[in-house]
């Protein structure tokens, strides 16, 4: 269930292969993303402002991350001053540490959780079940991988990659219930399920999707009501986040409100967005008795101690560069390894998951999707490559993949090669003359070893150098 | 705070190597300004176009009295309702009707003491249809802001299969910024609060949108007028 953290370029290759060649799992992407494409076209079109939220929610960003020291401190004085206990802490170890030592002082045999992408960088879950505690995932999406032992495949839905039917008959094999697709029967199981483990839990822990400075307030933001319940029901309530969430004031957060549900689940608004500003006052009727605060770094400062990365730490996790993205929909999301996956996720994984997830950021075509579709404009690409530059600059390490090596010094020749443009335009039309037979209608199906791996996934177009006088018009016609 | 101060200081650090980019480019754009009168039944009505549109039903601009009728009507079937304080409305008087209707109803009282607590959580679980006030309703969205107080608890707009909620037809503003600014920056420091925007869902299954997955099943809303003339 753990994320393991990161994996080598060779697991990469093998993941990625073998969810490529998976058609089922292709199909149920493309289904589930054209689905969550048409929902925000739709909730997007209505919305003429949703330029003017991008640009002022990006702004606000950039000024929280350039004053993330101040930020924090007026937060933590605050949530302190409602009561909360705050815990700071460096890396995942001492996360993952202090949660097990709060649940154990505090007794607790039963935790329901809320979707949280932070606690599964933490790796919170089997350090919870190792003390001998029971941990629930409550959000459904989440609740139907943890049957299946499984993490996420995508942080906003966690089990794309499942059919109504692959989930049909885990719920028959689980429940030993009989067999149904339908998603509403299926809700309606797990809805009875669940209700009573959230009356029983001794503890509670969600994410944090915004933490306001100026009132101590955290924002969480849902759909189905479980994590309204996992921070009302039990006695004692745990809220984990990165430093990167604060944001300074109140009035900021309809900015992200606004770009958040639109881009994330093609809403105006999601269903549920709790304002969470302490524990409960002494006659309250509900709400938990404790609350705990964990801040988390765990590689975020670094990142923003490199001015091109920084601009990661903007991110919302709306999910929607995922959603976009050719690759991500081509090899679906555990290929990647790591809790974040997809275009953003090879951005911050080496950071926060550690180097061995050093190779996604070449795991992109560049296509620039990602960057359009990004509600805080995060400019992807352009990370990927500094990422990519920073990776490559040194000798080739040794743990590389053959394949990955040769990759590797063939575009080493290339980049020299290609700064002569003569013996480029020679070496082109060679290349469109051997490659001439083996085209159909302009297309290349299959071509020969070692360029055979290119062709087995997609078809190429055939190469039609433009002679010397082609290039010389163009040039004139500028 | 030992660690808070280690993690400033690396903070620090970190923000003088990574040289920030120019800070805030443009203010966020104002905000639009709050409804007078006139515009009043505009707002109702686009909010409750938002709500049906999120799976709510609106069940319209009644009088106190009306609304009375229409929750007795609602909780006919009920083996219980639970009914929260107000905040502009007397819920007194729904109480009192639904139970001369003869319908067990549970009322929110208060409390310290663990084991009233406790019996109050095992009682509301039971009840299939709570009753609440919101302190505001969102036209742009369609959504409804309900603080949590002591004999207002946040567990009454979420455990009941059947949420009703009132809202008084004042307390309807035009967007999230003017809920926000309502509320106040004092208020929402010392309280809880929801944002609640159609009945519970879900769209984890082939991004199928279900209705009803832990909270509410079903969300109903009266638009409350005033006087009673
Ligand atoms: S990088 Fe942008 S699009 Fe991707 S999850 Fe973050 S906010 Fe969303």
């Amino acid at each position: 269930m753990a994320m393991t953290a990161g994996s080598t370029p060779r697991d990469f290759f093998q993941a990625s292969a073998a969810g490529a060649a998976d058609h089922e799992l292709r199909r149920k992407l493309e289904n589930a993303s054209a689905r969550h494409l048409a929902h925000f076209a739709e909730v997007r079109g209505e919305f003429t402002p949703y330029e003017d939220e991008r640009t002022a929610a990006r702004a606000i960003k950039q000024e929280a991350i350039g004053r993330l020291d101040e930020l924090l401190i007026d937060l933590t004085k605050r949530l302190e001053a409602h009561g909360c206990k705050v815990f700071f802490a460096a890396n995942a170890a001492e996360a993952r540490e202090h949660i097990v030592k709060l649940a154990q002082t505090s007794g607790a045999k039963r935790i329901v959780k809320g979707k949280s992408m932070t606690t599964e960088e933490i790796g919170l879950n089997p350090a919870l079940e190792a003390a001998g505690m029971e941990v629930l995932e409550t959000d459904l999406g989440e609740y139907i991988v943890q049957l299946r032992r499984e993490p996420p495949s995508h942080i906003i839905t966690p089990a794309i990659h499942l059919s109504k039917e692959d989930i049909g008959n885990l719920f028959r094999e689980k429940f030993g219930i009989p067999y149904t697709p339908e998603p509403d029967e299926l809700t309606a199981e797990a809805r009875e399920r669940l209700r009573e483990s959230f009356l029983h839990a001794d503890l509670g822990i969600t994410g944090v999707n915004f933490a306001i400075a100026e009132t101590g307030t955290l924002v969480v933001v849902e759909n189905e009501g479980n994590g309204r319940m996992c921070s009302t029901l039990p006695d004692v309530f745990v809220a984990v986040m990165g430093i990167e969430k604060v944001i300074p004031k109140l009035a900021d957060l309809p900015h992200f409100l606004e770009i958040l549900g639109r881009t994330a689940t093609g809403q105006k608004l999601t269903t549920y967005t709790n304002f969470i500003q302490g524990p409960r006052a002494a006659d309250d009727l509900d709400g938990p008795r404790d609350m705990h605060v964990v801040i988390l770094d765990n590689g975020r400062s670094a990142m923003l101690a490199d001015p091109v990365l920084r601009e990661a730490l903007m991110c919302i996790r709306c999910g929607a560069c995922l959603n976009v993205c050719p690759v991500y929909r081509h090899i679906g999301g555990h290929a990647y390894r790591s809790p974040y996956p997809g275009p953003i996720g090879s951005i911050i994984s080496p950071n926060l998951v550690g180097s061995a997830a050093a190779h996604l950021p070449f795991a992109s075509t560049l296509c620039g999707a990602c960057k359009d579709v990004c509600p805080v404009k995060i400019d992807i690409p352009r990370i990927l490559l500094h990422l990519r530059w920073k990776e490559t600059s040194g000798p080739t390490p040794p743990e590389w993949p053959a394949a990955a090596r040769r990759a590797r010094a063939g575009a080493r020749r290339f980049a020299r090669m290609a700064r002569h443009p003569r013996t480029m335009r020679i070496l082109s039309r060679i290349a469109a003359a051997i490659l001439k037979p083996v085209a159909h209608d302009g297309w290349i199906r299959r071509m020969p070893p070692p360029f055979g791996n290119w062709t087995k996934l997609r078809d190429f177009p055939r190469p039609r150098p433009r002679g010397r006088r082609a290039v010389k018009r163009q040039d004139a016609e500028g | 705070m030992a660690e808070l101060h280690k993690l400033v200081a690396t903070l620090r650090t970190a923000l003088e190597a990574g040289t920030s980019e120019p800070a805030r480019a443009q203010e966020p754009p104002a905000e639009v300004p709050l409804a007078h009168d006139a515009y009043r039944a505009e707002l109702v009505t686009r909010f409750a176009r938002e709500l049906e549109a999120v799976g709510g039903r609106f069940l319209g601009i009644l009088t106190l009295a009306e609304t009375i009728a229409r929750l007795v009507a609602l909780a006919k079937n009920a083996r219980m309702v639970a009914i929260g304080k107000g905040v502009a409305i007397d819920t007194g008087a729904i109480a009192a009707a639904i139970d001369r209707a003869g319908v067990p109803i549970m009322r929110t009282a208060p409390t310290t003491d663990p084991e009233a607590r406790g019996a109050f959580r095992d009682r509301l679980a039971r009840a299939d249809m709570a009753v609440a006030e919101a302190d505001y309703a969102i036209a742009s969205t369609g959504t409804l802001a309900v603080l949590t107080m002591p004999s207002r608890p946040s567990s009454l707009t979420l455990l009941a299969p059947a949420s009703v909620i009132l809202v008084q037809i004042g307390r309807i503003v035009p967007d999230l910024a003017a809920a926000l600014e309502a509320f106040g920056t004092d208020t929402l420091a010392a309280h809880r609060m929801t944002l609640i925007t159609g009945p519970s869902r879900t769209a984890d299954i082939e991004k199928r949108i279900v209705l009803g997955v832990h909270g509410p099943k079903s969300l109903d809303v009266i638009v409350v007028w005033p006087h009673d003339d």
